[in-house]
């Protein structure tokens, strides 16, 4: 994007800035652990011995989960954009779904039902880096489905139709006019999905691909090398740099090919009865392959498994955690939007490294989250007992205060993400135009941005809303005492081998997980809609 | 909706700190006070053990269950400030580096109350102790394989059973136990050929827990599977069809290690080196010992109780032979991991 003074001056970076000190301030203290612990040739053990195995099957999960997704997401996304067919307007939110389901459960799910001894078992058992690769890339494709659709349903639409309207065969036309429109939105839903595949622990080792993750875990477990693990972390977070650039790099790309920020209401294709059934059919196997299949298998194993937890309190607190840093998490996904959109380096850096710390294994940021409180702790007690001689009454580590920051230093990325997206379509012409007809910058923001990036934002608290329903490593460790969520409920079970009594609260999550994602789409569709109308008499119909 | 977007982040800033905790304050606390457990433990089960505590002495019990390396860490992390009274692990290893990260204090006052405990299942100098136990054993295919085959977990890495074990990952502590055992019995270099065998044996990439491993042998991936024993007990004891099925498709041994007895560890407790509650931790700590404790192990959880004649009613655990255990001290497993841990890199068991 051109750097436009104006723009610089009116937007601040400050905002962004103090985000990106809190989010990496975790990563930081990893790394700060990396460089001080004590060497102890684990490394160059590691290095003759695991180490190029876990290379090997990490680029071997990546790419299966990262391909799956982002065929899975943009096709599917492009179906329920430009074809009317039966079923279309509930697929359009269904298909958003199997993100609720966390990728070790349904890793659980598709292991227990394929493994030579299950009812599937006359299938290729899902196992191995294969088998890891198609879990989380069929419970991770609608971060690239989300931040697709919405791309599709706008501009690259018009480019597609142009394409078609000099010749092109439909899927030309898809490949080379409408992809490249609407890159951005697939980078950034992949980077995420590479993000979350790299960060994974509990479906690459259930199903026996053992990863970086793993092998990070295993050092820290094993061998108790806290320092080994934390410079194991930091080969993630540089992967994570890299991706971030080729994202930016795709990004700017795109860019000089969008020139208008108009959005016209698309006007969908009716399929056909014979090819409405395959887009259902299409629609319907994602579902089932990363939802229902696997969650109904443990369903099955719940009914013969009673539960024993409190899962309603577990509930509650799950939703309170995910609605606190859903909101939170948006704000500061907007922050960093902004501060990307002065063009300014500051501004980029800053975003950038409030991202990073999604590729860092939640354990991992766990533990720099609790060197930091450590730390904080010592220095206020310090102080405290200086002025008050006591220490100070509050810890801060156990309390939910503690794991809202790690949430948000953890999941930054998937707020930041669609919410950059979404203000990348709006261009600078728009800017220009609000302020030459004497708009503040303020004003701007309300009148022209917001009603633009509304659904970014909302996208944002969304995927982090479900992802802290997801989240484990970081709860476990930073919670207050007799205080569970279905996710650590899930896991216990499931780590005592207890997989029927893992299931119900597995379910729940997705069942928490559906309504504000429904109420989401909806409000996304109409937000299309309402500016559609808006738009109609100016596009001349 | 900016402006909502600001009332929402203003509530959810003041339900933070209106949610955040304050054990002291919580409603139902009794006079008896409470106490903070750290535990490793993830069995729904061991909440009966809670209420049967508080139940007897009045005693809250707050729990946080995680694995045992984030609670070392957390422990870490808060220094003096730990409110942990109780730190509870499932291995033997992991109690032992929370000692060597000095998290533990001695109890001088249980010194009576651990003599209960057989000598080589406690720390030498009473830092920690075990209070269920559970042995590593080898489920074998009924009909396939003669019990008579495998005497000694040595037995296993004989190339007789090529392409006919399975067994899980080298992550898991309980492989990594089994190894320091040996380690500590035969020497580093003869446990690392054992290991290098057993490696070569494996019928399928490790996958999947324990259970799963049975469900191995029973569906006839395998032959023979190393396992922990009440992970088969679970099996037989279940109201699943299925799962009984499963169990009566294998049947167990219990091979001792190089010769020294069978491969015990523990499920094991300690007091906390700034445990704020101490007087509650150490009743609960002797409550772990007490007979309604030690029979509520073997009941839920098919663990052996610690303390010698305690009854219990468990038909599965009842039918097992007499186990001669290895008399070494568990806390060996502890010294060995990392030796144990880069025996299994260099040998590729995955």
């Amino acid at each position: 994007m051109a750097v436009s003074p104006l723009m610089r001056q009116a937007y601040p970076v400050w905002p962004a800035l103090i985000a990106a000190i809190a989010c990496a301030a975790p990563l930081l203290a990893v790394a700060a652990l990396a460089v001080s612990g004590e060497w102890s040739g684990y490394l160059a053990h590691l290095w003759s011995t695991r180490l190029p195995v876990y290379l090997i099957n990490t680029l071997h999960v990546t790419l299966i989960s990262g391909g799956l997704a982002v065929v899975l997401g943009s096709g599917l996304a492009w179906l329920v954009a430009r074809y009317e067919f039966t079923g279309r307007s509930v697929f359009e939110w269904l298909l958003a779904l199997p993100l609720a389901v966390p990728a070790y459960a349904a890793a659980y799910g598709w292991f227990d039902l394929t493994q030579a001894a299950g009812p599937l078992g006359m299938l290729p058992t899902v196992r191995g880096a294969t088998g890891a690769g198609l879990v989380l890339g069929l419970t991770l494709y609608p971060y690239v489905y989300l931040l697709a659709r919405e791309a599709f349903s706008g501009q690259s639409s018009d480019a597609y139709e142009a394409a078609r309207t000099l010749g092109a065969r439909p899927l030309d036309a898809f490949l080379r006019a409408a992809m490249p429109m609407a890159r951005p939105a697939i980078a950034a839903g992949l980077a995420l999905v590479v993000m979350e595949t790299l960060a994974d622990f509990g479906a690459v080792s259930h199903l026996g691909a053992p990863t970086l993750t793993v092998g990070l875990i295993r050092a820290w477990a094993g061998e108790g090398a806290t320092a080994d693990a934390a410079r194991l972390a930091l080969i993630l977070v540089t992967i994570a740099f890299l991706i971030f650039a080729l994202e930016r790099a795709q990004r700017a790309r795109a860019r000089q090919t969008s020139a208008s920020g108009r959005r016209r209401p698309s006007r969908r294709i009716v399929l056909s009865p014979a090819r409405a059934l395959a887009a259902v059919a299409l629609c319907l196997s994602p579902v089932l392959l990363g939802m229902v299949i696997p969650l109904g298998r443990l369903a099955y194993r719940a009914l013969s498994a009673p539960v024993t937890r409190d899962l309603a309190s577990a509930a509650q607190n799950a939703v309170l955690l995910a609605v606190i840093a859903g909101v939170l998490a948006a704000m500061l996904g907007l922050a960093a939007a902004y501060a990307l959109r002065t063009g300014t380096r500051r501004g980029a850096v800053a975003a950038r490294v409030a991202g990073l710390g999604y590729a860092v294994p939640g354990a991992v940021a766990a533990m720099g989250v609790l060197a930091i409180l450590g730390v904080m702790q010592t220095w206020i007690d310090a102080a405290w007992t200086g002025l008050f001689g006591s220490v100070f009454p509050v810890m801060l580590t156990g309390g939910i205060a503690a794991l809202i920051f790690a949430y948000l230093s953890r999941f930054a990325a998937a707020a930041i993400g669609p919410a950059d997206s979404a203000l990348s379509r709006v261009t600078p012409t728009l800017d220009g135009a609000a302020r030459t007809l004497g708009a503040s910058a303020r004003e701007t923001a309300r009148r022209v941005h917001w009603p633009l990036i509304t659904q970014g934002a909302l996208l944002a608290a969304l995927l982090v809303f479900v992802e802290v329903l997801k989240e484990l490593p970081a709860t476990m460790i930073l919670r207050p005492f007799n205080f569970d969520t279905l996710a650590v409920i899930a896991h216990n079970y499931a780590s005592d081998e207890r997989l029927g009594e893992a299931a119900l609260p597995a379910l729940l999550i997705a069942a928490v997980a559906l309504p504000p994602m429904i109420w989401i789409a909806r409000r996304i569709v109409r937000a299309e809609n309402g500016r559609a109308e808006a738009v109609r008499p100016e596009a001349g119909h | 909706m900016l402006k909502r977007l600001f009332a929402a982040g203003a509530i959810a800033a003041l339900s933070i700190s209106a949610c955040a905790p304050d054990a002291a304050d919580a409603p139902g606390t009794s006079d008896a006070g409470e106490i903070n457990l750290f535990t490793a433990r993830h069995y729904a089960s061991d909440a009966a053990v809670y209420a049967a505590f508080t139940e007897e002495t009045g005693i809250r019990v707050n729990v946080l269950e995680a694995p045992a390396d984030q609670l070392i860490e957390r422990m870490r992390a808060e220094g003096a400030r730990s409110q942990a009274d109780v730190v509870i692990t499932v291995d033997a290893g992991r109690l032992w580096r929370a000692d060597q990260a000095g998290l533990f204090q001695p109890a001088p006052e249980l010194a009576d109350t651990l003599n209960a405990v057989p000598a080589n299942l406690r720390h030498p100098d009473g830092h920690w102790f075990g209070f269920a136990s559970r042995v590593r054993v080898v489920v074998f295919a009924r009909g396939r394989v003669d019990a008579s085959e495998i005497n000694d977990f040595l037995d296993v890495a004989d190339e007789h059973w090529r392409g006919r074990l399975c067994v899980r990952s080298s992550n898991n502590v309980y492989n990594q136990s089994l190894l320091a055992g040996l380690i500590d019995a035969v020497g580093p270099e003869q446990a690392e050929s054992w290991a290098a065998g057993v490696a070569a044996n494996i019928a399928r990439a490790p996958q999947g827990g324990d259970t799963d491993q049975i469900r191995a042998v029973a569906a006839g991936e395998c032959d023979i599977a190393i396992v922990n024993h009440y992970y088969l007990a679970r099996l037989q004891r279940t109201g699943d069809p299925a799962d009984r099925a499963v169990a009566e498709a294998v049947d167990i041994v219990f091979p001792s290690l190089a010769g020294r007895g069978a491969p015990f560890n523990i499920s094991g407790a300690g007091l906390a080196a700034n445990a704020p509650n101490r007087d509650n931790a150490l009743a609960f700590l002797a409550f772990l010992l007490t007979e309604t404790g030690q029979r509520q192990f073997a009941e839920l959880t098919n663990e052996f109780p610690v303390v010698a004649g305690v009854a219990y009613d468990n038909d599965v655990l009842a039918a097992y032979p007499q186990i001669t255990p290895d008399p070494v001290n568990v806390n060996m497993l502890g010294e060995n991991a990392t030796a144990a841990q880069r025996i299994f890199d260099r040998v590729g068991w995955p």
